[in-house]
């Protein structure tokens, strides 16, 4: 197309489509730039590949039918979308979980975000060209899958969480296995830290690339560690303490320019401060009950519904008709390995949610995407992309 | 990258102090707003305003160093349809706000729309507004004034209705085809930053035969 710039200068401009499926749009996102030479223009965006309708299947069943679905929000780490969605109508219903629940769901949330910040980062050096840094980063990656394998019976969408607890307890040789990960994760750190800190391809690629300013990103409602990047110590598990986060030893990782680089950066340091919370929490991991004790809210075990007339009258209302949440509207968000991840409940008293709203993380981030590599080279965008880590299991629901 | 001594650090929101700014907020919000505290949020600070009234109270909300109310983190569609005692107009918009340095903050407005009704947008106050109203507007036909670019954003262009009204039967299929057109959007797009554009690209209009039915023509 031919146009006139702003200063009346004629020139022309060539219009080039990216995605959906293309290398570097993970998942299936689109978008449209007008380029002049190298440098992009303008650009826009289209969502909505992966869109299947989450909140509408939300409606359909029972408040506990929604957990599987949430696995398939964001996919690398599915649990902690599990133990979000749970922790939101708890909070309805008013419960306070058991010791070990609690100890657990951050032994899982941690492990889960280490995991995908190491894909969120991997995927990134991939996209830049360099392999190892890929396969790097993989490998406690794997380790962690195969814990998820035994723990959950699948390794990518599974989900642990139920209302009112966990599925089930651990195996035998848990607490072992999870320190082998973080052994591993601490080799893979040094590794990747050696293979990218210094090396001059890298920091040419990623730094000053895609910057946003605090005021910017708070604007474009961006949470998480894209937020933390650009100087913002802002991070649920410390301003809105739950699951006692308040009571571990980590510290908030920010980053100061909030580019290419500070965003993969904090995402690796934030993975150093998830090791530190998980080795604190396996110390405090105590036999005990891992839900709560109450046939309305958690479906009474086997063992005990074959035996004992109250367990098997819950067990068959609570599957049959559901769990009864009090009517109300509600909000709560975790913080999640991509920012916050909301959850607008309105219940009506059923054993059915009235309407179940996702507050993704990563949507706030693409919707930015625009503004953000405007300027610069269509190279610097795929950079920009896969440092903001969009899911589309999340992004279009 | 470790912390740093000069970030700002929000502060912990702590049952008591989440309280008091509930408390305190609230009268602040009836009295210069009318807004009515919604009985539904029985968990926190959910305020009912009147659609006249939505936006003054945002930009107080914004611009009061002592709320600083400065993310809006979601804009929430909602139906009630069929809902168990309910009287009023069919639709609400909710608004979920958050103070990034002051998490004890948290409010969330609500407009009640009537079928075909509209709201004002929010989009020239919060950059994400944008996404986020045409996302309700996607899914339940709220329309918001003022809004600059109100189209569909998850559904396919050529999707007929709105998927999350109640009426709206989850089963129902629909052939859909044809790409977005993104390049009137990207012209609309190098105009709002001052270029003018003299000769379109060729592929700019789609030939009839690309689509087959649908809101997109």
């Amino acid at each position: 197309m031919i146009v006139l710039d702003p200063n009346g200068e004629r020139m022309r401009l060539m219009p080039l489509n990216i995605g959906p499926s293309h290398g570097a749009t993970h998942g299936a996102l689109r978008y449209m730039t007008a380029i002049d030479g190298e440098t992009i223009v303008a650009l826009t965006s289209e969502i909505g590949y992966l869109h299947r309708g989450f909140e509408k299947m939300a409606e359909q069943g029972t408040w506990q039918q929604v957990i599987p679905y949430t696995d398939r929000l964001n996919y690398c780490s599915a649990m902690m979308n599990n133990i979000a969605y749970c922790r939101a109508v708890e909070g309805m219903l008013g419960v306070e979980l058991p010791e070990r629940a609690k100890v657990l769901r951050v032994i899982i949330n941690e492990l889960s975000r280490i995991a995908d910040h190491f894909i969120c980062v991997a995927a990134a050096a991939q996209d830049l060209g360099s392999t190892t840094g890929f396969f790097y980063l993989f490998d406690s990656r794997e380790e962690t899958m195969v814990i998820w394998e035994k723990l959950t019976g699948a390794r990518l969408t599974n989900s642990f969480a139920r209302i009112g607890g966990l599925y089930r307890d651990t195996y035998t040789g848990f607490e072992e296995d999870v320190l082998n990960v973080c052994k591993t994760v601490e080799r893979n750190l040094r590794d990747i830290h050696a293979c990218f800190d210094r090396n001059r391809i890298f920091l040419d690629r990623t730094t000053g690339v895609g910057k946003i300013s605090a005021a910017q990103a708070i604007s474009w409602g961006w949470t998480g560690p894209c937020l933390r990047a650009a100087g913002v110590a802002s991070d649920l598990r410390k301003d809105e303490p739950y699951f006692d986060y308040e009571t571990y030893d980590w510290d908030v990782v920010t980053g100061t320019q909030g580019d290419v680089f500070d965003r993969l950066m904090v995402r690796l340091a934030e993975a150093e401060e998830s090791l530190k919370i998980v080795r604190q929490a396996l110390k405090r991991l105590k036999p005990g009950a891992i839900s709560v004790n109450d046939p309305r809210i958690r479906v009474p075990a086997h063992n005990k519904v074959y035996q004992d007339m109250e367990s098997l009258i819950g067990r068959f209302k609570t599957v049959s008709e559901g769990i009864r949440v009090p009517a109300g509207e509600y909000f709560s968000s975790s913080e999640c390995a991509n920012g916050e991840l909301g959850f607008t409940l309105i219940s009506d008293g059923t054993g059915k949610p009235w309407r179940v709203k996702v507050r993704p993380p990563c949507f706030t981030q693409f919707a930015a995407f625009g503004d953000l590599v405007e300027g610069s080279m269509l190279a610097d965008s795929v950079a920009t992309l896969s440092s903001l880590n969009i899911i589309a299991g999340e992004l279009d629901r | 990258m470790s912390h740093d001594e000069t970030v700002k650090v929000p502060v912990t929101a702590t049952p008591e102090l989440r309280s008091a700014a509930e408390e305190k907020l609230w009268v602040e919000l009836a009295a210069r707003f009318r807004a009515k505290r919604d009985a539904a949020d029985r968990w926190g600070l959910m305020a009912e305003v009147k659609p006249e009234k939505f936006r003054d109270a945002v930009l107080y909300l914004k611009n009061t160093p002592e709320w600083s109310v400065d993310m809006l983190l979601d804009v929430v569609g909602a139906d009630y349809l069929g809902f168990k005692d309910y009287e009023g107009p069919r639709f609400a918009v909710i608004y979920t706000f958050k103070s990034v340095y002051n998490p004890a903050l948290r409010v969330r407005l609500k407009l009640r729309v009537a079928e075909n009704g509209s709201v004002p947008t929010l989009s020239d106050i919060y950059e994400i507004a944008n996404w986020q109203e045409r996302e309700v507007f996607d899914q339940y036909g709220i329309k918001f004034d003022g809004h600059p670019d109100l189209r569909r954003l998850l559904n396919h262009c050529e999707f007929e209705g709105h998927p999350l009204r109640k009426d709206y039967p989850a089963h129902r299929r629909q052939w859909l085809s044809a790409n977005d057109f993104l390049l009137p959007e990207l012209e609309a797009r190098l105009e709002s930053k001052g270029y003018r554009i003299l000769e379109r690209s060729e592929e700019v209009l789609p030939s009839p035969e690309d689509y087959i039915t649908g809101s997109c023509q």
